[in-house]
């Protein structure tokens, strides 16, 4: 095999599994084939994810089909936490389903449906993080879009579905603003360069210093508002907790972990070239501005919730926000800090929507007024929860607070003390919010006639191995992650490989 | 020795884990010999050092990309602040293993899991923050500390406890945003989170860390204006109470702040004056408070909160030359954990065996258990500052070294005056306090108690014969 | 009248056909409606193909035709003919004649806004490519307007189109694999749409977007 069939294969691997398991017959017996299909495909995605990952760290960055399909080292990112965040949240799918078929709530076409949806689902997401043609990018998040709200809505409720509809609605109106700022960086583009080389990112960027300014302006806001109403940036975020909460918890922890990164992931790549064409100052304090109004909106959004998932809808917005707010401060260290970040928020707020998802289960409920005692009725399951929630909060040895901790500090190093420990105190009272999930559901007395049982090993053993991806990830970050993560920074502040320093740490260092 | 300091990081961490893997009739014995052992490492720890002749080593142990992440550093003070956090944790475990039964009679109890596992953890948090030498590290224990804190004052899970466990945790994370702030300042101006690089620091850089790690200190030591979670965090189990109010979760504040202050080489005057004058009022506050309670633990909170405050006034009026007032604020905090740590647990052995704790129905102490009548005693003369108990001499040595340096600064002799009186006040209410609850016919309460269990008994005796002793071991071993 | 004039008159055409869309009784009569203005955007493309001699623009076209002309009218009219909602009545918040006023405003602030652009490949079109910047928004005021969900897929399309005719206007050289990506996304959204609606309306018998508001907060 040659490297460059890589990104290729990575794309077709979910698509062709998605179609083949559309194909099946739904009778009795093929649900268990159906099961097992499915495997295979997020087990290939994940292996084929990291292969990919792992050249373009060991070789440089891998382009393909005509220039259209890139990874660099900043897509590679985007694309492990893909492979790996889907890989455990479908393989959690797998018992999640079957309780949901064994109860009635899903039919066994219903069931087929779900397991294509979520290859095909994946296949999006992988489209948008590999593209390097810009329209391209933008059917990428389209399609995520369709592909998922199918998922949005499947268990056929009139609140899935009214979850779905507004979804489908707001995300289609937004991505189209998405398109008209593609359509107007392209024709910007290609006023100076030939237009089969205009729609591609690579040379966009090559070429940025010769857009017209004023264009390059009007084409980032629309940017913003198109792939931020997808990753869930105030004021943007309408369909988010309503999507979130009514979707399959896999689905959830997907849409959540990693589908508002390929949002921003296309942001990223649009900032890249903004920056580069009229300097860093207009898009910063854009972003700025919005990550801050997103958190502060967010902050107490989330603590008036009652419902489990949709709190934990509110915390991925707020999240977010942090995200654009490291990059908003800019520097390499507000930009490795927001990617590092992008990655912690993902297996945390993964391993806790699947938390939620046997709470569920379990209780037949998400309202937190009527959960309580997990860690008497599910010990394994309140356990995970607890670190989830702790580790969300930003308590050390868990991974948030290394981010958190990198985009206060990059905050302070550009000089924004006062918004910095504003941002600080809005994230306090989430930390109050969670640590109420812990106090109120987690602990407290068990409903009567509850019988202590947990979910299966199938359900535990995915969020079993995120939570040791916390923990690596808070104590010893592994030297690739960090290699990547400042290859992805160099990219991002156009110094290409070579004039990036060490890691993500010394980039200040170097900088004094 | 490093090997050894590890050691006492790393042993009740892996016992929390072990607890909450194992059954939970293990639970008791595990946290118990955990502890034990972490106690044993750190004594021999001391031994070794001392025979080595004191000389302070230091050791990284988390590097990334250069930068040290984490580090521990064993030098006299952290030796000996170590050794009476991790003991003390130890004397804790083995009275809850006879606080929380049946046969408690204000909260009887089957022990949980939760409650071992995390007391464990605290104590390997606070070794850990002890010896840590990079800011980083403080704040990552200053955090993990603050989380077990929050479980365990909220052990008994009712909505009272879980909002007072959930009210210490914010108010001690948003004073956490100070530690920080320090670490940011730090590493940007100097690309390192070492605490020795205070030192190197431009006076003003130097003065936003020292004052940013000041704010943190007062969040976690109770000190104005974060002292609200103290009071209410006495719904706590007694034995937890006693750990966090005398050798724990408040003492990580003062001890940060002593650190910061050890590695800053010449503090900014603007820092001691901020230090000092906040002490004071904190410790007229703390007074005023003393005078309506009537719950002994709420009474003990405050009495903490004042007695905090002459630790960090010792530690200000270092800043402006004196060491014998920042060797007096160490010994106070060392002696105070002794002393307190006592207090507290007479507190939970009258409230197990008579079902209250309120003052006024406990009389007679002394004849139906003599025991905690001379414990009740010794305790209170040793927070009074009645010699010969620990508490005068360190509280001395801070006076001391006070009107030495305030000769220079009138506004120091004034705070000093105002402080001393405090003293003698705090002495009078204690004193009465003593007259009513020991002599005399036993009340209707007192008469009707339990015995105190041996492991109680035990504790008791240890912790009598040490607030006698500590303030000659931390008076000889700082020299 | 040279090439890109007829493009110019054809743009405005446009705006009268989405006009005809919003305002039209019927759902299925919209379908219909949206057909003859996607039929309009598909002449559009011929005659901008014709007069800045870009053959591609004729694929375009084709595919246009095929799919906005053809298979999504009826994909809709099909379906929406089986739907309905007694009490939705016109589904409108505001009345046909502020929503005419409304479009002239957005096609007048567009204008403004398009007058500023320096593009060399906007010379001659500013006015078609203000009415596709318009397009744009009236769809989107279209599904803030409308109650009845099925208007708001209408609104969709009719965003969908300015943004093709934005494409095509500005960005006729790009790769046709582009062009067919896009459309297909299109159609595809609108496919689910309609599943979505007709769920919506099976289940909960209503077609009314103000109903849809259980989940909140």
């Amino acid at each position: 095999m040659v490297a460059s069939d890589l990104p290729p294969l990575l794309l077709l691997s979910p698509l062709v599994f998605a179609l083949v398991i559309f194909a099946m017959p739904t009778s009795g017996r093929s649900a268990r084939l159906i099961e097992l299909l499915h495997l295979v495909s997020i087990v290939g995605t994940l292996v084929l994810a990291l292969t990919t990952v792992g050249y373009v760290l060991s070789h440089g960055t891998l382009v393909t089909f005509g220039d259209w399909l890139m990874v660099d080292p900043l897509a590679a990112i985007f694309v492990g936490l893909i492979g790996v965040v889907g890989c455990l949240t479908g393989f959690y799918s797998i018992g999640y389903i079957r309780h949901d078929v064994a109860h009635g709530e899903l039919t066994a076409v219903k069931q087929k449906l779900y397991y294509g949806f979520f290859n095909l689902f994946l296949f999006t997401m992988l489209l948008v993080v590999t593209a390097n043609n810009i329209v391209m990018m933008w059917v990428g998040i389209e399609a995520t879009t369709l592909g998922s709200a199918f998922l949005v809505g499947i268990y056929g409720k009139g609140t899935s579905l009214e979850a779905a509809w507004k979804y489908l609605i707001i995300c289609s109106v937004g991505v189209a603003f998405g398109l008209y700022g593609t359509v107007l960086t392209f024709a910007n583009a290609s006023a100076s360069i030939d237009p089969h080389q205009a729609v591609l990112w690579t040379s966009i960027l090559a070429h940025a210093q010769d857009l017209d300014p004023t264009l390059v302006k009007i084409a980032f806001v629309f940017v913003l508002i198109g792939f931020g109403t997808k990753a869930g940036i105030f004021p943007m975020h309408a369909w988010l907790p309503d999507a979130h909460s009514e979707a399959p918890s896999p689905v959830s922890g997907l849409l959540s972990g990693v589908l508002l990164k390929c949002g921003l992931f296309v942001i990223i790549r649009y900032y890249a070239v903004t920056m580069k064409a009229i300097g860093p100052e207009f898009p910063q304090s854009i972003l700025l501005v919005l990550g801050v109004l997103t958190v502060a909106v967010s902050a107490f959004l989330v603590f008036v919730q009652h419902d489990f998932k949709r709190k934990l809808a509110y915390h991925s917005i707020e999240h977010v926000g942090l995200i654009v707010i490291g990059l908003g401060v800019g520097g390499p260290l507000g930009i490795a800090a927001a990617l590092l970040h992008t990655i912690n928020h993902s297996f945390t707020k993964a391993l806790l929507f699947c938390g939620s998802g046997n709470v569920l289960q379990k209780y037949g409920t998400r309202d937190l007024r009527s959960v309580k005692g997990i860690l008497r009725t599910a010990p394994v399951t309140g356990l995970f929860i607890m670190a989830g929630a702790l580790a969300l909060a930003g308590f050390p040895p868990f991974n948030v607070f290394v981010s958190e901790f990198m985009v206060f500090a990059a905050g302070l190093d550009a000089g924004y003390p006062k918004l910095m420990i504003l941002v600080a105190l809005l994230f306090t009272i989430t930390v109050a919010a969670l640590v109420d999930i812990i106090a109120h559901s987690v602990l407290g007395k068990a409903p009567e006639n509850m019988e202590k049982s947990d979910s299966s090993w199938l359900s535990l053993a995915p969020m079993g191995v995120l939570l040791a991806l916390i923990m690596v990830f808070g104590v010893a970050m592994p030297r690739p992650v960090g290699d990547i993560l400042r290859q992805a920074t160099g990219i991002v502040m156009d110094q290409g490989h070579a004039t990036a320093t060490a890691t993500p740490i010394e980039h200040v260092a170097a900088k004094k | 020795m490093i090997a050894l300091a590890l050691a006492s990081i790393l042993l009740p961490t892996v016992g929390a884990a072990l607890i909450a893997l194992s059954p939970r009739s293990a639970s008791k014995r595990l946290g118990q010999i955990f502890a034990g052992l972490a106690t044993a490492c750190l004594l021999v720890l001391a031994y070794q050092f001392s025979v080595g002749g004191k000389i302070p080593a230091e050791y990284s142990v988390i590097n990334f990309g250069g930068v040290e992440i984490l580090g521990f550093g064993v030098d006299t003070v952290s030796v000996l602040v170590a050794c009476a956090v991790v003991g003390i944790g130890f004397l804790i475990s083995i009275y809850s293993g006879g606080y929380l039964d049946a046969g408690n009679r204000e909260h009887p109890d089957i022990v949980r899991r939760r409650y071992f596992a995390f007391l464990s953890l605290f104590i390997g948090a606070m070794a850990g923050l002890v010896f840590s030498t990079t800011v980083i590290g403080q704040l990552v224990f200053f955090e993990i500390s603050g989380v077990c804190s929050w479980a365990l004052i909220g052990y008994y899970e009712k909505p009272k406890s879980l909002y007072s466990a959930a009210k210490a945790l914010i108010i001690t994370h948003i004073a956490s945003l100070g530690l920080y702030v320090a670490a940011s300042v730090m590493f940007l101006e100097t690309h390192t989170f070492a605490l020795s690089a205070i030192g190197g620091l431009s006076e003003t850089a130097k003065t936003i860390v020292l004052l940013a790690i000041l704010v943190a200190a007062w969040g976690k030591s109770a000190q104005l204006p974060f002292h609200m979670w103290l009071p209410d965090a006495m719904e706590a189990p007694t034995p937890v109470s006693a750990y966090l109010h005398a050798a724990s979760m408040v003492k990580v504040g003062v001890y940060i702040f002593a650190r910061a202050l050890m590695s800053s080489n010449g503090a900014p005057e603007l820092v001691g004056y901020v230090c000092t004058i906040m002490a004071t009022i904190t410790l007229v506050y703390g007074f005023i408070m003393y005078l309506p309670q009537c719950d002994m633990k709420r009474l003990l909170a405050y009495s903490t909160i004042t007695q905090l405050s002459y630790m960090f006034l010792g530690l200000g009026l270092s800043v402006f030359g004196s060491q014998m007032a920042f060797n007096g604020a160490i010994a106070h905090l060392f002696n105070h954990a002794f002393a307190k740590t006592l207090f507290f647990l007479v507190a939970g052995a009258l409230s197990y065996t008579t079902g209250t704790r309120m003052l006024p129905l406990l009389r007679g102490v002394l004849s139906k258990s003599p025991l905690l009548g001379i414990a009740f005693v010794v305790a209170a003369l040793a927070i009074a500052g009645v010699p010969p108990f620990n508490g005068f001499f360190s509280k001395f040595a801070i006076f001391a070294g006070g009107f030495e340096v305030a000769q220079q600064h009138p506004l120091l002799m004034v705070l000093l005056v105002i402080a001393l009186l405090e003293s003698v006040g705090s002495f009078a209410w204690f004193l009465k306090w003593v007259g009513w609850t020991v002599p005399g016919r036993p009340s209707e309460a007192v008469a009707a108690a339990s015995p105190v269990p041996l492991s109680m008994q035990i504790v008791l005796i240890t912790l009598i014969v040490m607030a006698v002793c500590s303030s000659f071991i931390a008076a000889i071993w700082l020299g | 009248m040279s090439g890109l004039q007829i493009v110019n008159g054809l743009a405005g055409l446009l705006i009268v056909t989405s006009l005809l869309v919003v305002v039209a009784r019927k759902p299925s009569q919209s379908a219909k409606f949206y057909a003859l203005q996607s039929l309009v955007l598909v002449a559009v493309f011929v005659a901008l193909g014709s007069a800045t001699n870009a053959p591609q623009l004729y694929v375009w076209a084709a595919v246009a035709f095929v799919t906005k002309v053809v298979l999504v009218p009826v994909i809709m009219a099909r379906s929406f003919g089986r739907l309905s909602d007694e009490r939705l009545g016109s589904g409108e918040r505001i009345s046909p004649a502020v929503t005419v006023l409304l479009a002239a405003v957005v096609v007048l602030l567009c204008t403004l806004i398009i007058s500023g652009v320096t593009l060399p490949a906007a010379a001659g079109i500013k006015p078609a490519l203000a009415i596709s910047l318009a397009h744009f928004f009236f769809g989107l005021a279209c599904i803030v307007t409308q109650r009845n969900i099925l208007k708001q897929v209408f609104g969709y399309c009719l965003m969908e189109n300015g943004s093709h005719l934005t494409l095509a206007l500005l960005a006729g050289s790009a790769p046709e694999l582009v062009e067919i990506g896009i459309t297909t996304d299109a159609v595809f959204a609108v496919v689910i749409m309609v599943i979505l609606a007709t769920q919506i309306n099976r289940k909960l018998a209503t077609l009314d977007a103000d109903q849809l508001t259980t989940l909140k907060g």
